[in-house]
């Protein structure tokens, strides 16, 4: 039954596609529904400030809207979406470096009860691993996004981001590496006592 | 103890891995503490990146209207491209159309000269038709100055029939051919260009 909706989906999709590329405002706007979350989704954790994600996310749609005669159907819309976010957000670190992540506003907390303490070392766990997520170069980071916030397979983000399966585990490996050798000393080694603990 | 995976821990992490390379994974994971351990950080790792929320967003209806309102008119732009694009695409077609033109008047050309040399078109006017004999002005002129006479006077009347016939057609055909080459040649460098300049490809390196 699942998949039989999935299957539904994907033939809905595609008929907004097709539909958006003759031009129907409304078929685009069911999709930009349908995707929104995600690319907000994708640019946020790529440079960590929720506003600048929304902008740019209407940027993409704005972009998926002018390049949508290109779009062909082989490759899955959300794939395609998510390329020119990942790529949208890039930009927009390079041009203006300073909206990098420094509002503690930006990350609500977990736990819905926390106590001030735990609300606190929460907050600057978030804040901590946000950063050293967006200090890691472009490329290896929106394939780390694209895998542990996404879930996308090896081979969708080979496809999004169109580079070999070999190149998304090679930079995958290296994101990991780098976030591991930069968090160890503090977070990881409590996070693992926590996680052993919970087994 | 069979050699460490720890190239493979992502991938198995992951769930990417498969058959052979599974089972040799988890083989090797039952007996081998450190890969174990490795195995564990990474879990840590995702469960830690895991910890760090989406804010919360415009709800999905307002930004979809934000976008709305954002869309150029995607008509008038594509109308105007349309035109470019057939247009560039008209351009092989012309030349083919020209091409089959200048093939067709040379062939009936030829049929009313060969018509006519065979008393078929007798008083019909001669500009439906013309023939080597009017043309062959360089071996006449040759040949009234005694330096062509006989069967080398004839050998040059029928080339330079041939060539005056011929060359025209020949040497049009070779522009239009150059001039289709080019349009592939152009057609290549920008598709090249294109596949290029596509959203979403500038991530490499």
């Amino acid at each position: 039954m699942g998949s039989l909706s999935v299957a539904v989906a994907a033939v809905n999709e595609t008929e907004l596609v097709t539909q958006a590329q003759r031009g129907d405002r409304n078929a685009f706007g069911e999709l930009v529904c349908i995707h929104a979350q995600g690319v907000r989704n994708v640019i946020y954790r790529m440079c960590g400030n929720a506003q600048v994600a929304e902008d740019a996310a209407q940027e993409t749609f704005i972009q998926a809207w002018l390049h949508l005669s290109s779009y062909r159907h082989e490759t899955s819309l959300r794939n395609w979406l998510y390329r020119i976010a990942v790529n949208a957000a890039i930009d927009l670190l390079r041009k203006e470096k300073h909206i990098l992540p420094h509002d503690f506003e930006d990350l609500p907390t977990i736990d819905s009860h926390p106590g001030p303490e735990a609300l606190l070392s929460q907050t600057e766990r978030t804040t901590l691993v946000q950063h050293t997520i967006i200090s890691l170069p472009d490329a290896s980071r929106a394939v780390l996004i694209l895998r542990e916030y996404e879930e996308l397979s090896y081979h969708e983000i080979a496809d999004t981001l169109e580079i070999p399966v070999g190149t998304v585990m090679s930079r995958l490996n290296y994101a990991r590496k780098i976030l591991k050798e930069k968090l160890e000393g503090s977070l990881l080694l409590q996070v693992e006592a926590e996680y052993v603990k919970a087994r | 103890m069979s050699k460490h995976v720890s190239e493979w821990l992502n991938a198995y992490h992951d769930g990417e891995l498969r058959s052979n390379r599974l089972h040799h994974v988890e083989t090797h994971l039952a007996e081998c503490e450190l890969c174990q351990a490795e195995l564990e950080s990474l879990e840590s790792l995702s469960g830690l990146l895991q910890e760090v929320p989406t804010p919360k967003f415009t709800p999905v209806e307002r930004f979809a209207s934000q976008v709305n309102l954002r869309l150029p008119h995607k008509q008038t732009a594509i109308s105007r491209r349309q035109i470019l694009e057939i247009s560039w695409w008209m351009i092989p077609v012309g030349l083919l159309a020209v091409w089959i033109f200048i093939g067709t008047s040379f062939f009936i050309s030829d049929i009313l000269s060969a018509a006519k040399y065979l008393g078929l078109l007798r008083g019909i006017s001669d500009w439906m038709a013309f023939g080597p004999s009017n043309d062959i002005y360089l071996s006449a002129t040759l040949s009234q100055l005694g330096l062509l006479s006989g069967n080398s006077l004839r050998w040059a009347e029928s080339t330079e029939a041939f060539t005056r016939m011929s060359l025209p057609l020949i040497s049009l055909q070779i522009s239009i051919a150059l001039l289709y080459l080019s349009w592939i040649a152009i057609w290549w460098t920008r598709h090249m260009r294109h596949q290029r300049q596509q959203p979403g490809q500038l991530l490499e390196g």
